[in-house]
């Protein structure tokens, strides 16, 4: 049977709307030292209550020297990264060498203003060695405002770590030992844990953060591996181990 | 539009209110008193809903003289304070709320000391060095953050408050014209002119 | 505009070894403008219970005045003070009472309840604004910066803290979330519960 429209649908206008977002979860985070960068996400994709996937990733390797983590909206972080990559893959074949680390976050305020009208529903933090050789975080919101910043966190868990972080980085509401001054950076193996210890309380306190954590780690040209030796499960990315090397952790947080 | 102010100073409460009567557009007297005396040493200046201020306030002021015949003596400013936020909170709830705004000053007697309080409609009540109600508030209270001293004497304190009227009148688009200024201290309630 | 926002301000409660400790903002406000900055949210009840309400300010000294009644009677018939278990209930059912037209608020309660021994243990509990208890083993918060406290409290919480180390405790937790939180902060004042003493300490905080 054909259905005949009513007459309260015919005389009354009707609206649609196709929503072209959604929120996937997760959390994102990054630290830097003086002369290494901590970048870590959470693993878990969803959508409302719930679980996509237990493995996506969300923190992402550029060069040997530059990472970035993308949370919101997941299909548009994925298309995100893939057009930064592509657009450092041009670079290295015109210029025979890696965008330095400055270039690529005034490359991401670019690419993300040029979808000022219709965004790209996505928070970045992108870390990395900066051409002196210093750790550097930049954070950008979904339109391309940015900073350098030493620490970071973002998305679902955000209001969660950022006052820890705050706290135990910057060592906010904390007063220095009498003639003493609170460190500028902290060393590597102190940075990992206050990571790990971020996620393991966000997991424990949000729905949308959990399953497995990667924290990506780079280090600056010549340093050494100070602070790596201790820690287990730990895989190399870096294509030249003269340069910046770059490794990535992994880590189980709670699945409930 | 009502605007009024109050503010605590070494032995005293000012107490400052507009004394515009409006409806709509239309000013329809200039030289409303909306401060109140609620006893020989009490001041509340209220504003809000036209018809609820005077109502409530007479209300209050019935039921204060009512304690001070029956006791011999007046409430003293805490205790009116927390019975006239009591009011509030209960009419909140009832079927009919009163929308009233109140700065509530008064020198207490036996502990020598001055008080201020900032009661809004909902029963809100903050004991505070200095307060405001209406669009005043969002020009005054910085400028109080600046200038006040609890310690200042009166001709200071009236000067702040000058400060205040004087800064309403230059910003705010719908300023009052007029402002009533009230002073309680040790020797009870008088007017003052600025 | 949620009513629960209104006027700002947060509590947290924390259990440690022997003790609990109870904290608050000083941040009265209506809506962004900060009308006082002295408001304490957190309320002696007994000399071994204290009771923090976050939430619609107006509700906050309606239910101080309530309980402050509820727990004289308490007294007067049970010719005793009330302990903390039967003060949480009591919060709840009063706040159940209203269960159609709630009070706008969210209390938290920390005390040290007396055990058969005559020794002291421990008590937090929360609720949400119509008295559904929360009896949590390390920490409850309340209010504006909740979801900030929540975080901080999970990284730097362990169990068995000692009063001074409680304190530093509650007090970093609550300090560097009200910083985090527009409608929060001003200041803070912070309670520990020991079976001896309470310690009281107000904290100065940013002004912005």
């Amino acid at each position: 049977m054909v259905a005949v429209p009513d007459m309260d649908s015919l005389v009354n206008p009707q609206q649609r709307q196709f929503n072209p977002y959604t929120e996937n979860g997760g959390t994102i985070l990054a630290i830097a030292g003086a002369d290494f960068t901590v970048i870590a996400g959470d693993t878990r994709q969803s959508e409302g209550y719930s679980i996509q996937t237990r493995y996506a990733p969300k923190v992402f390797r550029l060069t040997d020297k530059a990472v970035l983590a993308v949370n919101g909206f997941a299909a548009d972080g994925n298309m995100f990264v893939k057009k930064v990559k592509q657009r450092l893959e041009w670079y290295r074949h015109a210029h025979a060498k890696d965008m330095p680390l400055r270039a690529i976050a005034r490359l991401i305020q670019t690419m993300l203003y040029a979808r000022r009208f219709f965004p790209f529903y996505v928070y970045n933090i992108l870390g990395g060695i900066e051409d002196d050789g210093t750790g550097a975080v930049y954070s950008f919101d979904p339109v391309g405002s940015y900073e350098r910043e030493t620490c970071r966190a973002a998305g679902a868990a955000q209001s969660l770590v950022q006052p820890f972080l705050d706290n135990q980085i910057y060592f906010k509401n904390q007063l220095a030992a009498p003639g003493m001054s609170h460190p500028t950076h902290l060393p590597l193996p102190d940075v990992l844990s206050i990571v790990i210890d971020s996620f393991t309380s966000a997991t424990e306190r949000h729905i949308e953060v959990g399953d497995g954590l990667e924290m990506y780690v780079v280090l600056a040209k010549g340093r050494g591996l100070g602070g790596m030796e201790a820690i287990g499960g730990v895989q190399e990315l870096s294509e030249r181990t003269e340069g910046e090397r770059l490794f990535v952790v992994r880590r189980e947080l709670k699945k409930d | 539009m009502d605007v009024s102010f109050a503010l605590t100073g070494k032995g005293y409460v000012l107490v400052a209110a507009d004394t515009t009567a409006a409806r709509s557009i239309v000013k329809m007297k200039g030289d409303e008193d909306k401060i109140k005396s609620l006893g020989p040493h009490l001041l509340m200046a209220y504003s809000g809903e036209p018809g609820d201020t005077v109502n409530f306030a007479e209300y209050i002021e019935r039921n204060i003289r009512l304690y001070q015949i029956r006791n011999l003596y007046p409430l003293r400013p805490p205790s009116a304070a927390s019975w006239i936020r009591r009011s509030l909170a209960d009419s909140l709830r009832s079927r009919s709320p009163y929308s009233v705004n109140l700065l509530l000053g008064g020198y207490d007697t036996s502990t020598y000391t001055p008080h201020l309080y900032w009661i809004d409609y909902l029963g809100t009540m903050a004991t505070v060095p200095f307060a405001a109600h209406g669009y005043g508030s969002y020009f005054a209270l910085s400028l109080l953050d600046r200038y006040h001293d609890p310690e200042a004497p009166l001709e200071e304190g009236l000067a702040t408050l000058k400060r205040c009227i004087d800064e309403v009148s230059k910003r705010l688009v719908v300023a009052p014209g007029k402002y009533k200024v009230k002073v309680v201290d040790k020797d009870g309630i008088r007017e003052v002119e600025l | 505009m949620s009513i629960m926002e209104y006027n700002g301000g947060s509590v947290i409660a924390m259990v440690g070894k022997n003790c609990v400790a109870v904290a608050s903002d000083l941040r009265l406000g209506n809506q962004a403008l900060t009308v006082a900055t002295n408001f304490e949210k957190v309320f002696p009840i007994t000399d071994r219970i204290y009771l923090g309400m976050s939430g619609l300010a107006t509700d906050v000294t309606t239910l101080r005045e309530t309980f402050r009644y509820r727990v004289n009677m308490y007294t007067i018939k049970e010719e005793r003070d009330i302990e903390p278990e039967a003060f949480a209930h009591l919060v709840s059912s009063t706040l159940y009472e209203r269960r159609f037209g709630p009070f706008f608020i969210e209390p938290v309660i920390a005390g040290l309840s007396k055990t058969s021994s005559g020794a002291f243990r421990p008590y937090i509990a929360g609720a949400d604004l119509i008295g559904c208890l929360n009896f949590a083993k390390d920490f409850v918060v309340a209010g504006t910066a909740s979801e900030k406290m929540f975080g901080v409290a999970e990284g730097l919480w362990e169990p068995d803290l000692e009063p001074e180390d409680l304190f530093e405790t509650i007090s970093q937790t609550l300090l560097n979330s009200v910083d985090r939180d527009a409608y929060s902060g001003w200041g803070a004042i912070v309670h520990v519960i020991t079976p001896e003493q309470v310690i009281t300490r107000t904290l100065k905080a940013r002004m912005d």
